[in-house]
């Protein structure tokens, strides 16, 4: 099967003058896929997004929008962007904003109703766009971003600021959107929404790629477990369970980190009949991009 | 299509200009408030034909013209900081033409406060020329404002959104009063009288005096070429400053 790339980087390389930002980055993002780019602050996020929006000229390496190089404006055009904060000019009411994006884009101005509507925002068309709630402006960059008919859509910590509802209407919309064909890129620090929403995560560390691959095969690399329970035995007994790398006790309730969760439960059952209220749960995403990043940190020091 | 993506961007600036009552009192009242009372002062005081507030339309036209010239840098330097210059550069549109755009809204309305200082001086029955002259010396005004709009973008592209307007006004309102766009040369000191010919306010005010008593402005037009090539060098430095960010 031939998989349409909307994004394609490789080799990407990038200095800031004795600061190497990105060394040698590959990454694809295919048509309808979302693909969430994690990392801790100046992993190279920041540049990469820059790359491959056009912002910047790589020191080496390439980054494609369709084939086509986005230093290029046309290439551009069916480009939509969310940034954190847009800065929106003082003086447009929301509807010259977004029909204005349209035309920009080479569609016409028309094409704003449609998507004012898509983002809710079809009742505040005739507001000065700093007049706008915070989410109303970020719903506001979501309709520029819409109305071009993106192929690709960039989304850097897009919904900061929204309230619950405003998130599960916006990753609705995006939903809809990739159902559609719009590739996805995604840069966030909220690690769980990243894991809800992304088909596939890639971690970045000091300018390289640690790990790609969906949020469940990342947290399954990681072996360690939380075992809580209920129990009437003492701290000492619990340090001694198989496998037990931590433990706390608060309230009659143990939480004991385990690096083979299956043996720690079997001899923590035998050793107290009495045992109730039994969980174990599974690294979550960001506990997984914690250990990735502190191990490479390690082995780059070693 | 990039004629309608001009379109819309020289529309949005227009706004810019219009719905920012702090820039419209700055860019266009004050100039207009400021020749109507020197044209009410000394408007009867002419050369020969042409009455004081005629001559005036040169100079005060020069010094309206120039200060709507230098809101294009004002702009960039808030766009740059409110972070919408960079939601611009991801866009489809070339930075050259959201430039221009900036440039080309301030044409109407540096034409606009031009034609309200008219007015004032036709109204008070002081208004000497034909409308072929008056146009020229609009058209001359015009051209002898880029290098302006060109500094202000230079300190636009570098500045701070609050530095910027703070800056420009400092390195243009000396130029303006050297460069005799508020009262004759005659009046001012023998030492600003001889600084006022390296300014470029002087020439672009001169273009319009030629016309009205007939004297050559090829000597005008030179110098405002050299300021051009000059404030273009340091408008194309500040860009790549800017880029460098």
């Amino acid at each position: 099967m031939t998989v349409n790339n909307v994004v394609t980087i490789r080799g990407l390389d990038h200095r800031y003058g004795a600061t190497h930002a990105l060394r040698g980055v590959d990454l694809t993002v295919a048509a309808g896929e979302c693909v969430a780019l994690l990392g801790p602050n100046g992993a190279g996020k920041t540049t990469l997004v820059g790359a491959l929006t056009g912002m910047l000229a790589p020191s080496a390496g390439i980054a494609r929008i369709d084939g086509a190089d986005p230093r290029r404006p046309a290439t551009r055009r069916r480009l939509g962007v969310v940034h954190q904060q847009a800065g929106f000019p003082r003086t447009l009411k929301v509807r010259e904003l977004v029909s204005g994006w349209a035309v920009r884009a080479g569609r016409p101005a028309s094409d704003a109703e449609a998507v004012l509507t898509e983002v809710s925002l079809h009742d505040l068309t005739k507001r000065r766009v700093t007049a706008l709630s915070g989410g109303q402006q970020q719903r506001l960059q979501l309709a520029m971003a819409l109305v071009v008919d993106p192929t690709l859509l960039v989304l850097d910590e897009p919904t900061v600021g929204l309230d619950i509802d405003a998130r599960r209407r916006f990753w609705a919309t995006l939903a809809a959107r990739r159902d559609r064909g719009t590739a996805v890129l995604l840069t966030t620090h909220q690690i769980e929404e990243a894991a809800a929403v992304a088909d596939r995560v890639v971690v970045l560390h000091e300018g390289t790629v640690i790990a790609s691959g969906h949020p469940a095969d990342l947290t399954a690399q990681l072996p360690d477990r939380t075992v809580t329970a209920r129990t009437a035995l003492r701290d000492s007994e619990l340090r001694a369970l198989p496998d037990v790398l931590d433990v706390t006790v608060a309230d009659g309730r143990m939480r004991a980190a385990s690096a083979r969760a299956e043996a720690t439960v079997q001899a923590l059952l035998a050793a107290d009949p009495t045992l109730s209220d039994l969980r174990v749960e599974g690294a979550t995403l960001e506990q997984a991009i914690v250990a990735m990043t502190t191990q490479e940190s390690q082995e780059v020091a070693a | 299509m990039t004629a309608s993506i001009l379109a819309v961007e020289i529309r949005d600036e227009l706004y810019a200009i219009i719905r920012e009552p702090t820039a419209a009192f700055f860019s266009i009242a004050m100039p207009v408030g400021m020749f109507a009372v020197f044209a009410t002062l000394f408007g009867t005081e002419g050369n020969g034909p042409v009455s004081g507030a005629t001559l005036m339309l040169a100079t005060f036209g020069a010094f309206g013209v120039i200060s709507v010239a230098l809101t294009p840098g004002i702009g960039i330097a808030e766009d740059r900081e409110r972070g919408w210059l960079q939601v611009k550069r991801v866009s489809p549109v070339p930075v050259r033409t959201t430039l221009a755009a900036k440039v080309a809204a301030s044409l109407p309305v540096a034409f606009g406060v031009y034609a309200a200082m008219s007015l004032t001086a036709f109204a008070m029955g002081l208004f000497d020329t034909d409308m072929g002259t008056w146009l020229q010396i609009a058209g001359l005004l015009l051209l002898g404002s880029l290098p302006f709009a060109l500094l202000s973008m230079a300190v636009g592209f570098v500045a701070r959104g609050r530095a910027a307007p703070a800056i420009i006004n400092a390195v243009f309102l000396p130029m303006a009063i050297a460069g005799g766009l508020w009262m004759p040369l005659e009046v001012l000191p023998a030492f600003v009288q001889d600084l006022a010919v390296w300014l470029p306010t002087y020439h672009t005010s001169q273009l319009g005096l030629g016309l009205l008593v007939g004297e050559s402005i090829v000597d005008n037009v030179a110098a405002l070429l050299a300021a051009t090539a000059v404030t273009a060098s340091l408008a194309a430095i500040g860009y790549r400053l800017m880029r460098a960010e």
